[in-house]
């Protein structure tokens, strides 16, 4: 077989997959479900997260020896994308490549993994920590005899989750630790998001926790773990423009103004032309940069990656959601119209991970490293 | 002869690599300039004597036979080393047309001399009224006999005054319904008494273009090509394949090469804010190249390209441009300085960067043309 039919074999199965994906997020409701559960008590839908997890959402790039797909993160980015055009709010990406990505690196044989692989429980991912001017940049977090102090931020699906899988500093080197969500000594403060979502700060005094790894391979695990994640959070943000995009094509076709369909004035058909060659560079940037970090062992380039997808895929959804508002005109403004919930999500996926001032700069560093050496 | 297409696609880039690695004459590699065909000519002999003239020609008329897959890595290959065009415009335009439209008389005198370059050819398309408006155009060739007389003028002729034969689109009816209709393909040699050829200077002091002016031009009845007035039509299918290559990233990567090189040695890295340009630059070249990927693959599993394609020259040429006006920034005050700026142990001219960029979005279909094209063929936008 040569190279060429393995590709168009692999591109039938992402093809396949990306159809049954689609077709849960379609039949639970579609966008209309992310109105719904705006600030809802529960925060997501958990049948509909079990009814992923059956289709492999959650594994799609997990070895299949550990319960996964075994298809690679060019997978999980096709479950990222569909997520992302019905503004799923199912914490998928921190669960596929944060909890997931965690797990399976340090211990696959522990139950959480399989419950997580199952959709059955939510951990949700806590291993950032504010600092002065943003994201802190050591861990001050403890862990010791089974107990945590200290505080984490930024912790996205808390609502719902069962637990937090906290990464914190321990005796010999970073601990990856488990919190049950009812623990005794935790306050969980919550952060209102543009989308409806919340996310929250965790603060632990003396938090009874179960230590589930310690040492160097956490904060190797850690990394690529982010880049996952990273990564995944820039297909997301690949679906939501592009069906921004089209929500925003289908209006300037039918809304009339001076007796004919706004999209027949030009200016408008070139800053909709403009969106769209966004969006397909976007969308060949970030799946090409996903097929990389399928084909290399390398956390550096690996990481390079993560940033140049998650870098695009802030430029475009910003570009395309914002541009989106402005071709809706007065009704873009409203809370009524859908195309405002892209505006709403993407300031959110964006601000996630880091946006892409901040993914350039790593990327350049990354390139000169690789290049220095 | 050579099946190439038989040959793996790793195998192939090798032997063009290394053909053009070992014969490429080192001070022809990365020219600023268009050379007139007497600076190029040894190499000219060279491809020639290889049979490597006209890459996309059948065989049997003398090119190698490539398909698409092979094509784009014999261009690509070719852009890596920084190979000159030439003066391809007879194997690029006149070949294919002859040899889907012409006769086989055309075809057994044109095409030896089109791959010899015993003709050098110019395309006699625009007018001073018709640019973006193609189809506007209002030279006119009328039958006397068994000639055509032309009048009218061309403009915007690359390397006319260096060339044997002009290819040009004329109206023959002037009374049919559309101006689609009513257009001729034909061909004519220059060095007679009706043409008159004036040089046009251009931003960057060269003179690559020219003004052609028809006064009573004279061309056999048989340098008609296809049938009469059905030129605009057969134009159109020539361009079916430049509209990928118009788009290759090429250009931009080899000038955001030339900006890391200056901009290190100016110390303009130091600088977060060119840092995050710079950034920015290469990262849009580094994207635009994962979806031309995306169209090769199309072309090389044999499919056709769609009018989206246009999205590639649209992007490519804006970035091309916004790397060479970085370039111009990291110069600081020498910003408007003519002639290699010195960096390092190299000069480097910073301002002949700039100029190259300038046209790229005007020529190929100004790119507010390709926007609508986009519109309209893509995304369906009503008029």
């Amino acid at each position: 077989m040569t190279s060429t039919d393995m590709t168009s074999q692999n591109q039938d199965e992402l093809r396949l997959f990306r159809e049954s994906v689609r077709t849960l997020f379609d039949r639970a409701g579609g966008v209309g479900r992310a109105r719904k559960l705006r600030g809802a008590p529960q925060g997501w839908d958990a049948g509909l997260m079990r009814e992923l997890a059956e289709a492999g959402a959650f594994g799609a790039a997990i070895p299949e020896k550990q319960g996964g797909l075994g298809m690679g993160l060019v997978a999980a980015g096709v479950v990222a994308e569909e997520a992302g055009r019905v503004l799923a709010p199912e914490p998928i990406v921190a669960m596929a490549g944060l909890t997931i990505g965690l797990l399976y690196r340090l211990c696959p044989a522990h139950a959480a993994l399989s419950a997580a692989l199952e959709g059955n429980s939510v951990l949700a991912p806590a291993w950032q920590e504010r600092g002065p001017r943003g994201v802190a940049q050591t861990r001050a977090c403890r862990y010791t005899d089974g107990k945590l102090d200290g505080r984490k931020a930024w912790v996205v699906g808390s609502r719902g989750a069962s637990g937090y899988l906290v990464v914190a500093q321990g005796g010999a080197g970073p601990v990856l630790a488990l919190v049950q969500k009812g623990a005794a000594n935790l306050s969980i403060e919550e952060r209102p998001q543009a989308d409806g979502s919340v996310m929250a700060e965790l603060a632990f005094n003396g938090t009874p926790a179960e230590r589930l790894a310690e040492g160097a391979a956490v904060e190797t695990a850690l990394s690529e773990a982010v880049s996952d994640a990273t990564a995944l959070a820039a297909a997301e943000l690949v679906g939501l423009s592009e069906r921004a995009f089209e929500i925003t094509l289908d209006y300037i076709k039918t809304r009339e103004q001076f007796d004919k369909p706004i999209g027949a004035f030009q200016v408008l058909q070139h800053r909709a032309v403009d969106q769209r060659i966004m969006q397909e560079v976007a969308a060949a940037g970030i799946r090409e940069a996903l097929a990389r970090m399928d084909q290399t062992n390398d956390p550096r380039q690996r990481a390079r990656q993560a940033s140049r997808a998650k870098a695009r895929a802030c430029v475009a959804a910003r570009k395309i959601t914002r541009e989106a508002i402005q071709l809706h005109g007065a009704v873009g403004y409203t809370d009524e119209f859908d195309i405002g919930l892209y505006l709403n999500r993407a300031l959110v996926l964006t601000a996630w991970l880091g946006d892409d001032v901040y993914h350039r700069r790593l990327w350049l560093e990354a390139r000169e490293r690789e290049e220095a050496a | 002869m050579t099946d190439w297409n038989q040959m793996s696609d790793a195998e192939f880039r090798k032997e063009v690599r290394r053909f053009f690695e070992t014969e490429y004459p080192a001070e022809l590699r990365n020219l600023s300039h268009r050379p007139k065909f007497a600076e190029i000519e040894h190499w000219h002999k060279k491809l020639h004597a290889k049979g490597w003239v006209a890459p996309a020609w059948p065989a049997e008329y003398g090119g190698m036979g490539l398909n698409a897959a092979k094509l784009l890595i014999f261009y690509e290959e070719q852009q890596r080393w920084g190979i000159v065009r030439g003066r391809d415009m007879g194997v690029q335009m006149v070949g294919p047309l002859i040899i889907k439209y012409g006769t086989q008389a055309q075809k057994d005198y044109w095409l030896p001399r089109i791959l010899s370059c015993e003709t050098i050819w110019c395309q006699g398309y625009s007018e001073p009224g018709a640019g973006s408006d193609l189809a506007n155009l209002r030279t006119r060739a009328a039958l006397e006999g068994d000639e055509f007389v032309i009048n009218g003028q061309k403009i915007w002729t690359t390397m006319a005054h260096d060339s044997t034969h002009i290819f040009m689109l004329v109206r023959t009816d002037p009374n049919a319904p559309k101006k689609q209709q009513g257009i001729s393909f034909l061909l004519a040699r220059m060095d007679q008494p009706g043409i008159t050829v004036r040089t046009i200077k251009t931003l960057a002091g060269e003179e690559e273009f020219c003004e052609v002016f028809l006064d009573n031009a004279r061309t056999p009845r048989e340098n008609l090509v296809g049938e009469m007035n059905k030129g605009w039509t057969m134009a159109k299918a020539l361009l079916s394949f430049e509209r990928i290559f118009i788009g290759s990233p090429n250009l931009a990567q080899n000038a955001l090469i030339q900006l890391e090189g200056f901009a290190r040695g100016r110390g303009a890295f130091e600088d977060p804010v060119f840092r995050d340009r710079f950034a920015q630059a290469a990262l849009d070249v580094e994207d635009h190249a994962a979806l031309y990927t995306r169209f090769a693959d199309q072309l090389k599993r044999g499919e056709t390209l769609g009018s989206d394609v246009s999205m590639l020259k649209i992007w490519v040429t804006e970035t091309f441009q916004r790397i060479t006006e970085l370039m111009v920034e990291a110069a600081g005050p020498d910003g408007g300085t003519l002639g290699p700026l010195q960096v390092g142990n190299v000069g480097m001219d910073v301002l002949s960067s700039f100029y190259k960029a300038r046209p790229t979005t005007i020529y190929g279909g100004a790119n507010e043309i390709q926007r609508n094209i986009l519109a309209k063929a893509v995304l369906e936008l009503p008029d």
